[in-house]
């Protein structure tokens, strides 16, 4: 059936998350949270949880909505849950960091919110996990890229439940030595298993497929992909492993971290080099803006392992800790998210506006609904602001890192602006677009083959 | 089968392969055929067309849209009554396919 391979919620998604990068990064400028802020306080949970799930996890599940019949080459099944699964998302959200402004004592919320959101975000990514889940299910023996998938929903569903934990505990709920032990010492596997587990692990199986098809790169599965498959899975399970050492306020927990450093390490070093190989061997000499902005997600990632070494031999990684989340949050997760956004928006825009009449008249190419000239220069200056941003971080400038962060929000929208364009064909030469309606900005219509 | 209804056959093979110029990859920008996308194109009964094609990736969203325009790109060839098309990915389509003509054009190597 014509279209049934089209997901009708994903740019609804996207357009929520964009919402949540901008007020993120809006709050940022306004010096909200952490560094004006520690690191523990609730303004700093309110913009953490504001990027990790209402910015990256919302972006991701649209995508991966859109992406995981690609990669299993099978239609979604359930493919009436997503939009349950984004209002469960997104009132849960609203209401786990009204809990968190609540901790601040600005609003009178109950502490009772905080559990209450944490349940709807878990009734929320265990509804997409159900839809995604059974469609990889019924697709086994799964590729390579989808077995990354897989992996990164067992941690998502773990991040969730950590989350969960933590929202009882901080709400009096659920008390005891074990749960004061748990909420000390286990936020690192939390934010672990979000970070590194799901959106990381998730969105290098994607990239494996994602940069190959955009740049005619082969799609053969390398024996170093299945090492980075192994390692990466072991250092999320040595990171679930450390739960009973977090409970117990046990010595051991630094150990099974450090270990799960050493095996993370490796797993990205060996993607950083399959990264490459897909760029050398690409048969597409001129490639795409996508393509080419995604290197600077990767230099961000380097970056990012690099930094985190040199904290770690340095012993320093407590201080620090804040201006290296912040380059692996905006720099490669965030970094590489725009930077596919760019090519998801004009491909989904094409299916649902030129799609129907293929062959029956003249239509531009998905390249036509972009103006990468224009647009590629932002991404420079997104990636220097993020760059500069760490540094400011890092030598511990507050007021300079604000206006880093007013460059880094003036290039995210001029961004926006520029998906915006793609969306409603403003690119498109006018005798390609006579006879065409402008679609909804994020809200597709259901698309069907125009007949003869 | 005589020569004639052959030729006929022949003819109608090459019209449709000319017709199919006409569906471009919305990704590559470039006509099927030319792409190496239109595997094999047959003509039998000097009415009926059965083609054979592929897509750059399994599981592209744009699969369906590219098989119906194929489909009726080929329908409305004069001559034509009924077209069958199907979808393979054995060999999977390379850039190797690229018609050497165009293969400049993509940045192909």
């Amino acid at each position: 059936m014509p279209g049934a391979s089209l997901s009708r919620w994903t740019l609804t998604y996207f357009a929520c998350a964009l919402l949540c990068l901008v007020g993120a990064e809006a709050l940022m400028v306004m010096g909200f949270g952490f560094p004006g802020a520690t690191i523990e306080a609730p303004e700093t949970l309110i913009l953490v949880h504001l990027v990790a799930i209402g910015w990256l996890s919302l972006l991701m599940c649209g995508a991966l909505f859109q992406f995981v019949p690609v990669l299993v080459a099978r239609p979604l099944l359930g493919d009436e849950l997503p939009p349950v699964a984004l209002a469960f998302i997104l009132t849960g959200l609203v209401i786990l960091l009204s809990g968190f402004a609540g901790m601040t004592g600005l609003v009178a919320v109950p502490a009772e919110a905080m559990p209450l959101g944490g349940l709807l975000l878990l009734l929320g990514f265990g509804t997409a996990i159900l839809s995604l889940g059974r469609t990889l299910w019924a697709a086994r023996p799964l590729t390579m890229p989808a077995r990354f998938v897989v992996v990164g929903l067992a941690a998502l569903a773990g991040t969730a439940l950590f989350g969960e934990s933590f929202a009882l505990i901080l709400s009096g709920l659920v008390g005891g030595e074990a749960a004061l032990s748990l909420l000390l010492n286990g936020v690192p596997l939390h934010a672990l298993l979000g970070l590194g587990g799901w959106l990381t692990f998730t969105a290098m199986g994607v990239s494996y497929r994602l940069l190959a098809m955009f740049m005619l790169a082969p799609e053969t599965e390398r024996f170093s992909t299945s090492v980075v498959l192994a390692t990466g899975t072991l250092t999320l399970m040595l990171i679930a492993a450390a739960t009973p050492f977090a409970l117990a306020a046990e010595s051991g927990l630094a150990g099974m971290l450090l270990a799960a450093a050493v095996t993370g390490l490796c797993a990205l070093g060996v993607y950083g080099s399959d990264m490459l190989a897909l760029y050398r061997q690409r048969k597409r000499r001129n490639i795409e803006l996508n393509a080419v902005a995604a290197i600077g997600a990767f230099a961000a990632l380097l970056a990012a392992c690099l930094l985190l070494v040199f904290l770690l031999f340095s012993g320093s990684l407590p201080e620090h800790v804040g201006a290296l989340t912040y380059l692996f949050a905006f720099g490669w997760l965030g970094g590489l998210g725009l930077a596919k956004l760019y090519k998801i928006v004009a491909f989904l825009t094409w299916l649902e506006c030129f799609a129907p009449v293929l062959g029956k008249r003249q239509t531009p190419r998905v390249q036509d609904l972009v103006d990468e000239r224009h647009a590629a220069p932002w991404f420079g200056v997104y990636y220097l602001a993020v760059g500069l941003g760490t540094l400011t971080l890092l030598v511990e400038l507050p007021l300079v890192f604000r206006i880093v962060a007013g460059v880094q929000l003036f290039a995210t929208l001029a961004i926006i602006r520029h998906l915006y364009r793609a969306r409603e064909l403003l690119n498109v030469p006018p005798d390609l677009r006579r006879g065409f309606a402008r679609p909804h900005p994020f809200w597709p219509q259901p698309i069907a083959r125009k007949l003869p | 089968m005589s020569e004639d209804a052959e030729e006929e056959d022949d003819a109608l093979v090459a019209q449709i392969r000319e017709a199919l110029r006409a569906v471009i990859d919305p990704e590559l920008g470039q006509n099927v055929v030319d792409l190496g996308l239109i595997y094999a194109i047959e003509v039998t009964d000097g009415c009926v067309a059965s083609i054979v094609m592929t897509t750059t990736t399994r599981g592209c969203p744009a699969t369906s849209f590219l098989k119906q325009a194929v489909q009726d790109v080929a329908w409305a060839v004069p001559g034509i009554e009924f077209v069958d098309v199907d979808l393979t990915y054995e060999p999977p389509w390379s850039p190797s396919f690229i018609a050497p003509e165009i293969a400049g054009l993509l940045g192909a190597r």
